[in-house]
């Protein structure tokens, strides 16, 4: 039996023997990318722990158990880790790492020490916001449960005025925001240095196109809510005045900075996820993927559209109104490639051969799921619509449908899809189903009814309400519920898989791109076991059956 | 530890053979790497400029007044200090691609001396603000005193960037130190000096943020603008 | 990249032609506001972008390296569409100074 990268590893320094040191100072992209998968789970489930909270409290009206103060800290506790610690290392962190690198025919990134690296930084920024939680009492030492109170987005002024823990949050999401800048870095460099003998950028898998996109976002964005972090943790503690009207500040600069990144913030989320749509879609068509080159160029066009849209964050805010107008008019546009990759996904399937394994259908799942949470977000592109349901729980139904039912909903897709590449094992199918068919049904009794809500004037981030919304708050909880217990059901069968599953071989959907010709699942060490050179289109499909074949201990083609 | 690194070859169906590009042994990729580090730096300071501007924008005639009563002459030694010291860490590099190291660890010390006295003069400058009540924190800058707004924040931002901008220097320093160690060691050589072209670049960059913080803090009320004209230097 | 081939010489000279332009740019600053009166802010931010210009372009490499030098245009464009609509339109419209705080006397003298 030959080794695999569980078997042995390279280290940032050192040549440790025991195993628990050579997990802690491995630089092996793979390993690194299995850590971030087991630290963001366990952050997830704390952050859906705690919205199951609030959805307990808001089942009737008036309070239940906890006070309004302590749920402000609540939905503010779940945006920061929701945001910082999961969906924005998300699946860059996780299958950015494991799997492009083998996806360009590389033996790791270009900067494995610095990915190393990037990961304990990314702990540092953790155990930071941890820290954050509590406060020591000045009276008798005694600890108190302090969290920031203000909301994820930390609007000025009432996050300069509150006591609870807000610099020592920002502190950690700058933190995250380095460790997100530097494997944006990495990706890039290593995308562009590090592609096999022959693969242009125009012969790249889509997935590989979807991390490039998003390591510019990385890359550019980040800087700009690191400096506002800054400048908001000097403006509380030294006073200097650009966001506090006690001295002339405007809130409004605050808002403009922090969206500035957090706008294209979304777009990190969404690109990575489309790419492994393309990845799907093409695989569980038996076929060729429909419009390859305007797929890659629009995560390329979303990716630069999407700096220049984030006003319409702020348009109850104050701005001018002429610049409303100017950032409505944008934000249309950056909805138009989007468009055309979900015109080009349902066209791969047109005439293909579909497959309903488990990766496609959370695949179609999120066609639908996305497709509302992208048009919902038109409609509250018109500035008109939204005043009207701006902070309402419109908008919170608009961006969860996106982000969970656009981007973690693809995460599941790609665990499911890579999970025998990673693992070497296959999870039960059938059960893996049911638990899509849970998290489904649950994603939208909890959401869609928050849209009628929303509209009807029901507000975000308050703890109470007036009688006439309990009903949408009481089928919201149910849909909670379900899929509560669908995520909990699904990583079980994905844990019973890698512990009793069956091997899978090294290409068990008998996929055309790299990661799928390996020489032993789970892969070696250092990938392939020689780099090919690659002639030939990702995705080339002959009657259903892969076109391009490998000897893969030589790696070339033999056919 | 020996960089005995050496790239596979790929081989394609017209039997062609293509060097591999690793991820060991890339000085372009180190190069590119650091390049676009220094895009998140131009980011940043770009966020702060961009306040300053925002507020510049609502007080103008406040900012130009702020900007009258910096001190011109220090802040010009300064920049040509800077200037200077980016010359040396220039020549340094040069001549450790040429094989000079001695030279060349010459022109680091001296960029660390150039450096050394700008921070110099930059504490000279906060300490004479310190005594005309202008500090953080502290007298005029108070939410209560009745210096107007644009003064305020023109000082807010001017304390912050400056501020920033030597922190990036002390780093700078840090910086330098560490290369020289490396140099010392024989792991910073003529052929492999991809960190001594990258601490020259971030050198550089640290430059050309002050080629803008000193005229939009130091210069834009130089001009015959100010009410009584004139340098009011301290 | 093969760069052991290298004129020390060639070198060293455009190191010191571009200090004597960046002393030359300098001396202008401090001249400027007495000769030319029109728009201080335009004409200092001018001179800027030269002496950056030639940092960029000679002590930093940029000259001749396409790739790099396409990104730095990227981000430079990024930060200038930031300024053109919070500076340029944003902020000069803004329409609630008759009532604001920020802007209202003492505090503000125009």
């Amino acid at each position: 039996m030959s080794k695999t990268y569980f078997d042995e590893t390279h280290c940032a320094f050192g040549h440790p023997k025991s195993t628990f040191m050579q997990w802690m100072l491995t630089i092996d992209h793979k390993r690194i990318g299995l850590m971030y998968a087991a630290v963001m789970f366990t952050f997830f489930f704390v952050a859906v722990a705690t919205a199951f909270v609030m959805r307990l409290e808001l089942l009737a009206p008036g309070q239940q158990f906890i006070d309004g103060d302590t749920f402000n800290q609540a939905f503010t506790l779940h945006g920061v880790i929701m945001i910082f610690l999961f969906i924005i290392p998300g699946i860059p962190a996780i299958f950015g790492n494991i799997v492009m690198p083998i996806m360009i025919g590389a033996k790791d990134v270009s900067f494995p020490r610095l990915n190393w690296f990037t990961f304990w930084l990314y702990i540092v920024g953790a155990l930071v916001a941890l820290s954050s939680l509590v406060s020591f009492n000045d009276v008798d030492g005694e600890m108190i449960f302090n969290f920031a109170d203000t909301g994820w987005t930390f609007y000025a002024p009432y996050s300069l005025n509150t006591g609870t823990n807000v610099i020592t949050t920002l502190v950690a999401a700058f933190i995250l925001g380095m460790a997100s800048i530097l494997t944006g870095l990495n990706f890039l460099v290593t995308i562009h240095r590090l592609r096999a003998p022959g693969m242009g950028f125009f012969k790249m898998p889509l997935f590989v196109w979807g991390i490039y996109a998003t390591g510019w976002i990385q890359l550019l964005a980040t800087p700009v809510v690191g400096i506002t972090l800054v400048l908001a943790i000097l403006e509380k503690q030294f006073g200097i005045g650009i966001f506090d009207p006690a001295k002339g500040g405007d809130p409004v600069l605050f808002q403009h900075l922090f969206w500035i990144y957090s706008h294209p913030a979304v777009y990190l989320m969404i690109l990575p996820a489309f790419g492994i749509m393309s990845e799907i879609i093409p695989v569980f068509s038996r076929k060729e993927i429909f419009g390859y080159r305007t797929i890659a160029l629009s995560s390329a066009s979303i990716a630069g559209i999407g700096y220049l849209v984030w006003g319409h964050h702020l348009f109850t805010s104050g701005m001018a109104d002429i610049a409303k107008t100017v950032f409505s008019f944008l934000t249309f546009f950056v909805a138009i490639p989007t468009g055309i990759k979900f015109y080009d996904w349902v066209a791969t399937m047109y005439q293909g051969k579909i497959v309903l394994s488990t990766p496609m259908i959370w695949a179609l799942g999120t066609i639908i799921t996305f497709a509302i949470g992208g048009l919902t977000g038109i409609t509250i592109t018109m500035v008109g619509l939204d005043i009207h349901l701006q902070d309402t729980y419109y908008s919170v139904a608009h961006f969860h449908y996106a982000i969970l039912g656009g981007v973690v909903f693809l995460m599941f897709a790609g665990m499911h899809y890579w999970f025998p590449l990673i693992t070497g094992k296959m999870y039960n199918e059938k059960k893996a189903k049911i638990a899509f068919y849970m998290n489904f049904v649950g994603i939208n009794l909890l959401w869609f009814p928050m849209f009628i809500a929303g509209y009807l004037g029901m507000p975000r981030r308050y703890f109470d309400y007036l009688p006439e919304f309990e009903i949408y708050h009481q089928i919201s909880f149910a849909g909670a519920v379900v899929m509560v217990s669908g995520l909990v059901y699904m990583f079980w069968v994905l844990f019973q898989g890698w512990r009793n599953g069956e091997p899978s071989g090294t290409n068990p959907w008998n996929a055309t791109t790299l990661e799928w010709h390996l020489p032993s699942s789970p892969p070696p060490l250092e990938n392939h076991s020689k780099v090919p050179y690659v002639d030939f289109e990702p995705y080339k499909y002959e009657n259903g059956e892969p076109v391009v074949k490998f000897d893969y201990e030589t790696m070339k083609r033999i056919d | 530890m020996s960089h005995e690194y050496v790239p596979e070859i790929a081989t394609d169906r017209d039997g062609n053979e293509h060097e591999v590009q690793g991820w060991q042994d890339d000085f372009y990729g180190g190069k590119l790497g650091f390049w676009l580090f220094m895009l998140t730096e131009v980011m940043m300071f770009g966020g702060m400029f961009l306040s300053l501007a925002y507020y510049n924008t609502l007080h103008p005639h406040d900012f130009l007044e702020a900007s009258a009563s910096l001190n011109r002459w220090l802040g010009g030694t300064n920049t040509v200090i800077l200037l200077v010291s980016a010359l040396t860490m220039g020549l340094g590099l040069l001549r450790m691609r040429t094989g000079d190291v001695k030279g060349a660890k010459l022109m680091i010390w001296a960029t660390i001396l150039l450096a050394l006295i700008f921070l110099g003069i930059k504490a000279v400058e906060w300490n004479a603000e310190y005594h005309h009540g202008i500090f953080l924190m502290h007298d005029q800058m108070l939410p209560e005193s009745s210096m107007a707004f644009g003064k305020k924040l023109f000082f807010g931002m001017y304390f912050t960037m400056t501020g920033l901008h030597g922190f990036h220097i002390m780093i700078g320093i840090g910086l330098m130190l560490w290369l020289i160690k490396r140099i010392n060691s024989e792991k910073v050589t003529q052929d492999h000096h991809i960190l001594y072209w990258n601490i020259a670049l971030y050198w550089d960059i640290v430059h050309l943020i002050w080629v803008f913080v000193f005229p939009y803090f130091y210069m834009i009320g130089a001009g015959d603008v100010v009410a009584g004209g004139g340098h009011h230097g301290h | 990249m093969d760069i052991k081939t290298i004129n020390y010489e060639e070198e060293k000279k455009v190191y010191y032609k571009v200090l004597i332009g960046l002393l030359i740019l300098t001396t202008i600053t401090f001249i400027q506001p007495h000769i030319y009166t029109a728009n201080t802010f335009a004409s200092q931010m001018f001179i800027a972008v030269i002496k950056a210009w030639l940092i960029l372009m000679y002590y930093m490499h940029l000259k001749g390296e396409k790739l790099i030098g396409a990104m730095v245009i990227f981000a430079l464009f990024l930060v200038s569409f930031f300024f053109i609509i919070i500076i340029g339109i944003d902020v000069p419209n803004f329409q609630f100074g008759d009532e604001s705080y920020i802007m209202s006397a003492p505090h503000t003298t125009k």
